[in-house]
């Protein structure tokens, strides 16, 4: 190969084990797997599960001036269609089992990225309760991309760092799984509903006190040991 | 505001109750959009009742992105307010921190200094332009697709957009989620040589005005299907609290910004764009409208920044700092890029001396936008329904907070 082939180099060439120059034509070898494999992570199809801020700023990523088309990735709207679905945004307790669902319509192999501290944890909305403390508690997610919102620079890094994953999984590479990034909150103050923690009594409190307007009077009449006090005033920065 | 009073009687049927001549077990259809479509803007669902093609009821379900904000609200100091209600209507933060912010100053007795209030009022205006490029881009994008022409506009506007997130960028370090408000004043300063880049913006956006008025306009897809689409009767809208551009299409003056002037407005001359079509047509032209006049305030505001301090009180070093007297309560609003957008504050009434709200209350919008949907969609077709949601621009996590 001379200097001015390698001035332009086809990514086709990065899978090819060789290649034979005969006049007129180039003949290339491979393995069926590393095509398919770079034709898998060079198309990522991406269905976003775009439900608030996250979603404008996904937007802002496949539109003119981030352009995810660059490395393959275009938006689909319906899950059949896709290989990768974004959660971008606040997941709540109503909207779970829609997100689910969707998911388990997307053909294999599928991955999913979640985009943004709601995503990955639940954010300040962690406490709340109709607001699910982060999707992988009821989904696999193979990329964190944190962030409130993540930059789109981020999500393109995100998507990269997927492909990545792809390559070294079918090569058969070690893969360290991603971690969650530590939220660095404190554990929900009562447990949410769905958890075995979670007794009846909690339910009648909270119904009681919204009745009320009496934040905790249930509890405290009850006898129950009560909810911590609000936390005392920080010094910030 | 200008509408009679006798004129208020309702004098429509109520569409969840009179279905007319149908059967609504035997010959309608139901058929649930969302919450996942890509053309509800978010999680809104509705459940739409059709008799072939036409819609006979709908029904919108909200909730799907309902994060607790006014729960949360009270559980945090005033300071600490601020960042959570950005992410309510998230196409728009700037306006949400004002409005906030406003409702804790009346309480307080705190007057901004009127360096605040113009840099305020300056990036209100622009943001309310990025607002509307996001509406106006998303609804080309719903009604043409990439086949009919809506995905030009649709990279148009956010192609400006990001130029004024670059803008804010500069001033607050974010592209949104700014948390660039604060009781009494503002946060950051304004940059060296800001205003010449704004002006920059501004004038090059203001020019591209014409250019997605045409994009609309001499659209035939566009045309047809916005055209004589989704009529709002004032009186209608008016009743269900619908205000904003909507009403501002359908021939009712009332701009917040000109009838009960705040921040930098009273020292300004505005002109409230309004037209009498009332379909989603004049709804997007309203918009635009408003855009070339939002750029003409801001650019008109950033020659008379007034020099001085950006707070009137000290930097909060305390969370706890700000504390409001026990029970007392207030009520302030601003005109958002969606219409009145209001926050109810009722100060600590038990825990004596807190700082943090006993209550609060976001009175959005958008909420008030979509109950129009039971009204408009019906006897249009499915497609329309389309068409119907994006013109009324509704944000979810406004709507759900």
């Amino acid at each position: 190969m001379n200097e001015q082939d390698q001035a332009f180099r086809h990514p086709l060439y990065d899978m090819v084990e060789g290649v034979a120059r005969f006049p007129g034509v180039d003949v290339a070898f491979t393995t069926a797997d590393k095509v398919l494999t770079w034709s898998q992570r060079n198309s990522l199809w991406v269905f976003p599960m775009a439900t608030s801020c996250c979603g404008i700023e996904f937007m802002a990523a496949s539109s003119s001036r981030f352009d995810l088309d660059r490395i393959g990735t275009i938006p689909r709207a319906t899950p059949r269609h896709c290989d990768v679905m974004i959660i971008a945004g606040t997941i709540t307790v109503k909207m779970a089992p829609r997100v689910k669902k969707l998911w388990d319509q997307m053909p294999e192999p599928k991955w999913a990225i979640a985009m943004g501290s709601c995503a990955i944890s639940g954010d300040f909305y962690r406490d709340i309760y109709s607001v699910v403390p982060g999707v992988d508690t009821f989904m696999p997610v193979d990329v964190y991309v944190p962030g409130c919102p993540p930059n789109p620079d981020g999500l393109l890094e995100g998507l990269r760092r997927l492909q990545d994953k792809i390559r070294r999984k079918r090569a058969g590479e070690w893969v360290e799984p991603d971690r969650r990034p530590p939220p660095g909150m404190r554990a929900p103050s009562i447990p949410r509903i769905g958890d075995p923690a979670r007794s009846p009594r909690i339910d009648d409190a909270q119904l009681d006190s919204v009745m009320h307007l009496d934040p905790g009077g249930a509890l405290r009449r009850s006898g129950a040991p009560p909810l911590p006090p609000v936390p005392p005033a920080e010094e910030e920065g | 505001m200008r509408m009679p009073l006798d004129l208020l009687l309702p004098s429509w049927p109520d569409p969840h109750l009179d279905l007319g001549e149908y059967d609504p077990e035997a010959d309608l259809v139901a058929l649930n959009m969302g919450p996942q479509h890509p053309s509800t803007h978010g999680v809104l669902r509705v459940k739409l009742y059709l008799d072939g093609e036409t819609v006979v009821k709908a029904v919108p379900y909200v909730g799907y992105l309902h994060r607790g904000v006014e729960k949360l609200c009270e559980k945090l100091t005033y300071v600490q307010i601020t960042p959570i209600v950005d992410k309510n209507d998230y196409v728009s933060p700037m306006m949400n921190e004002w409005a906030v912010n406003a409702a804790f100053e009346a309480l307080l007795g705190v007057e901004p200094p009127p360096r605040a209030q113009y840099m305020r009022t300056i990036f209100a205006e622009i943001q309310r332009i990025a607002s509307h490029l996001i509406s106006i881009g998303t609804w080309g994008l719903d009604m043409g697709g990439a086949i009919g022409g809506g995905a030009t506009v649709f990279l148009y506007c956010l192609r400006e957009r990001e130029l004024i997130l670059d803008l804010f960028e500069e001033v607050t370090g974010c592209r949104f989620h700014y948390n660039t408000h604060t009781v009494g004043g503002m946060r950051h300063d304004l940059p060296a040589g800001w205003d010449k880049r704004a002006k920059a913006v501004l004038d090059r956006i203001s020019a591209r005005t014409w250019e997605y008025e045409r994009f609309l306009l001499d659209n035939p897809i566009c045309r047809q299907r916005a055209e004589g689409i989704a009529v709002v009767d004032p009186t209608l809208a008016m009743e269900l609290g619908v205000s904003g551009p909507i009403l501002r299409a359908s021939g009712v003056d009332y701009d917040m910004r000109r009838d009960a002037p705040y921040g930098a407005y009273g020292d300004i001359d505005i002109q409230v764009p309004v037209r009498t079509e009332g379909d989603a047509l004049a709804r997007a032209l309203v918009r635009i409208a408003e855009m070339r006049e939002s750029a003409r305030i801001a650019s008109t505001l950033l020659d008379g920044v007034p020099e001085g301090p950006i707070g009137a009180l000290k930097p909060v070093k305390l969370h706890g700092a700000v504390k409001l007297k026990d029970g007392e309560e207030g009520y302030a609003a601003i005109e958002s890029p969606r219409g009145e957008l209001g926050t109810y504050v009722v100060a600590a009434r038990e825990r004596r001396g807190a700082a943090s709200p006993y209550r609060l209350k976001i009175r959005s919008p958008s909420y008030h936008a979509i109950s129009l949907l039971p009204w408009l969609c019906p006897g249009h077709t499915l497609s329309d329904v389309v068409v119907i949601i994006g013109s009324i621009d509704p944000i979810m996590g406004e709507v759900d907070r």
